[in-house]
Formats: structure tokens, C-alpha cells, sequence
């Protein structure tokens, strides 16, 4: 809470003081990257992945020792096509809820994280903020997230944040006059496994 | 003509309380027979829910004016003559209406047939109540 007042007051000063940080990284993203996003009805639950990440982008880490905050930046578009429910009705459905024809792409904009990470074996819980725009719409969140890196140097960057379908002004499916419910809540889980360039 | 909506009437408020009271049920004991509706071919924004509602009524409606119509040609007791009046309608318009939804729609053999039992159970509940109150 505290990460998104100070990056709300001071978001656009910092973009301008870019020169004064001291660090940078750059991070790559593979595309064996994934992303899930799990629900429930009042009959069933539902968990859709996109099993790979068939971009190539970069995330940018830089600290700035001014307001002592890590900056990240990049983003990573998500097409709702990929989307992959193992079932096909359900699949269907998700890509129509979430309004796949007129917003086909989901991005997720990274914005900050709550500390540099050491990047050891051991995953080190951080959190982040991120912009997520769904169907048109773009809220922001704080994401936990856990960081780690492992032999291969390759890092991997595991965020989850629970949802709500309302929070995008979508309309979680209902059937059969209301007797069937989907759950307004979601959880959203993604898996970036990026190497540093 | 009075006949045929009063009846009517009655038909459709009780398959309201028993179709829908048997499909909430249905749902909540049998839900693994529902997960095929999580798909877009049904309505999922709660426009269609009054016209689902109305279901009960509307059937009710049209059956009442069908048993007023040919009630002389169902005989025996009401019981008889309330059953055979539910296998009729189900073989004259559920059967082709199921088979042509089967052939056409992404829908599985289950819920197909879910429905023509469905409709079954409602033609015969209403052919015994048109039985007993207009006879």
C-alpha cells in the first residue's frame, strides 16, 4: 500500500531521475513462461493456463537509491486465444468473458518491486506493483511475489494475486436462469522464467 | 377459451415449482451433469432469465390448448390419460426437436437427453393435471 502511494505521488519524477539509479538489470523472458488464471462456479472449478509465452520481452530492474524503491519496467501482452481450460465449453466461455474479439490482448505492465532480490536458490518472497489491463480495462495491483534463481542462472519470477472478474467491469457467466454462478473471485498465477542480459 | 387458460394457468405453476425445484436440486446433488452449460452457446449475462422462467408457463399454455383440442382421443383412467398425453407430446415434438439440436449443436448425447426426459416429466405432469381439472 505503502509502494503505491509513493509510486503514485512520485511516478512521473522518477521516470525523469532515471540517470540517478544506480543499478540496472535487464531481464529476458522465455518463452517457456506461463500464466493460469483459476476459478470457481457453484458446480465446478476451473483452472485455464497459457502455457508458454511466445514473445520475446524484456523486463527492466533498476534501483534507485533517491526513494530507495526498485523499478521494473516492461510488460508482457498475454493473447486470450492461448488460453487453455482443458475443456472446451469452458475455454470458450472464459475467452467470451473476458471479451476476447474487441480486447483480444492481456497485458500485464510491471512497475515496481518492493526490494532488490539476492536471486539465491532459496525463492525470496518480494512483493511488486503491476498494471493489469483486461477487456479495456487497467487497474493496478500488488502482486506477491517469490524470486529465485537457479543453476542454470536462469531466474524465475512466480507472482499471484487473487482477482475479480468485477474489477475489470466483466460479468462473471451465469446459466440457466442464475442456477449456475461463476465466482466473481479469480486467482491469477504466472510463472516468468527470464536470464539476465 | 377461459378453460384452456385457467388450466393452463394451473399446469404452469406447478411445473414452475416442480421443474425448477427439481433442476435446483438437480444441480445441487448432480452437479457434475451441469458443467457442459459453462459454455457460450447457453446465455451467460442473465438477459434470457425471465424468458427461462417463463418456460413453465409457456408450455403449460400450449399443452393445455393441445389436451383441450384432442382430450376425447386419450382414454382410460386420468392416470392413463394424463401418461400416454406425455408420450405423445414427447414423441411428436420433443424426439425430432432433440434429434435435429443433437445433429446441429456442440452438445453432448447426455444433455440431449436430459432434456427429453425433462420435457417428458413436464408433458405428463401437465397431461395428469389437464386430466384431473378438465377432463
Amino acid at each position: 500500500m505503502i509502494n503505491l502511494l509513493i509510486l503514485s505521488i512520485t511516478g512521473f519524477s522518477m521516470k525523469n531521475k532515471v540517470n540517478n539509479r544506480d543499478e540496472t538489470i535487464k531481464w529476458v523472458i522465455s518463452q517457456n513462461s506461463s500464466l493460469s488464471v483459476s476459478g470457481s462456479t457453484n458446480i465446478n472449478t476451473f483452472s485455464c493456463v497459457i502455457p508458454s509465452y511466445d514473445r520475446v520481452d524484456t523486463l527492466t530492474v533498476s534501483k534507485n537509491n533517491n526513494y530507495g524503491l526498485v523499478m521494473l519496467s516492461g510488460k508482457i501482452d498475454l493473447s486470450i486465444n492461448s488460453f487453455d481450460c482443458h475443456n472446451s465449453g469452458i475455454t470458450k466461455q472464459l475467452q467470451k468473458t473476458l471479451n476476447e474479439k474487441q480486447f483480444p490482448i492481456l497485458h500485464i505492465r510491471f512497475l515496481s518491486l518492493s526490494s532488490l532480490p539476492a536471486m539465491t536458490r532459496k525463492p525470496e518472497p518480494v512483493t511488486g506493483l503491476v498494471d493489469i489491463e483486461i477487456a479495456g480495462v487497467d487497474k493496478r495491483f500488488e502482486i506477491n511475489y517469490r524470486i529465485s534463481r537457479d543453476e542454470e542462472n536462469v531466474i524465475h519470477l512466480l507472482g499471484s494475486r487473487d482477482l475479480n472478474f468485477s474489477d475489470f467491469k466483466l460479468i462473471p457467466p451465469r446459466k440457466l436462469g442464475g442456477m449456475i454462478q461463476t465466482k466473481d473471485q479469480l486467482t491469477v498465477e504466472f510463472h516468468l522464467k527470464m536470464e539476465t542480459i | 377459451m377461459k378453460k384452456i387458460l385457467i388450466t393452463g394457468l394451473i399446469a404452469g405453476c406447478i411445473l414452475f415449482v416442480l421443474s425448477y425445484g427439481g433442476l435446483f436440486l438437480g444441480v445441487r446433488f448432480f452437479p457434475g451433469l451441469f458443467v457442459a452449460y459453462d459454455n457460450p452457446l447457453f446465455n451467460s449475462d442473465g438477459s434470457r432469465d425471465v424468458l427461462f422462467y417463463m418456460h413453465a408457463f409457456i408450455i403449460s399454455f400450449a399443452l393445455s390448448w393441445f389436451w383441450d383440442r384432442f382430450k376425447s382421443l386419450f382414454k382410460g383412467t386420468f392416470m392413463m390419460r394424463g401418461l400416454e398425453f406425455g408420450f405423445v407430446y414427447a414423441v411428436i415434438a420433443l424426439l425430432p426437436v432433440m434429434w435435429i439440436s443433437f445433429s446441429s449443436l456442440d452438445i453432448t448425447f447426455v444433455m440431449v437427453s436430459s432434456w427429453f426426459l425433462y420435457g417428458l416429466v413436464q408433458a405428463i405432469i401437465a397431461g395428469l393435471v389437464f386430466a384431473k381439472i378438465n377432463p
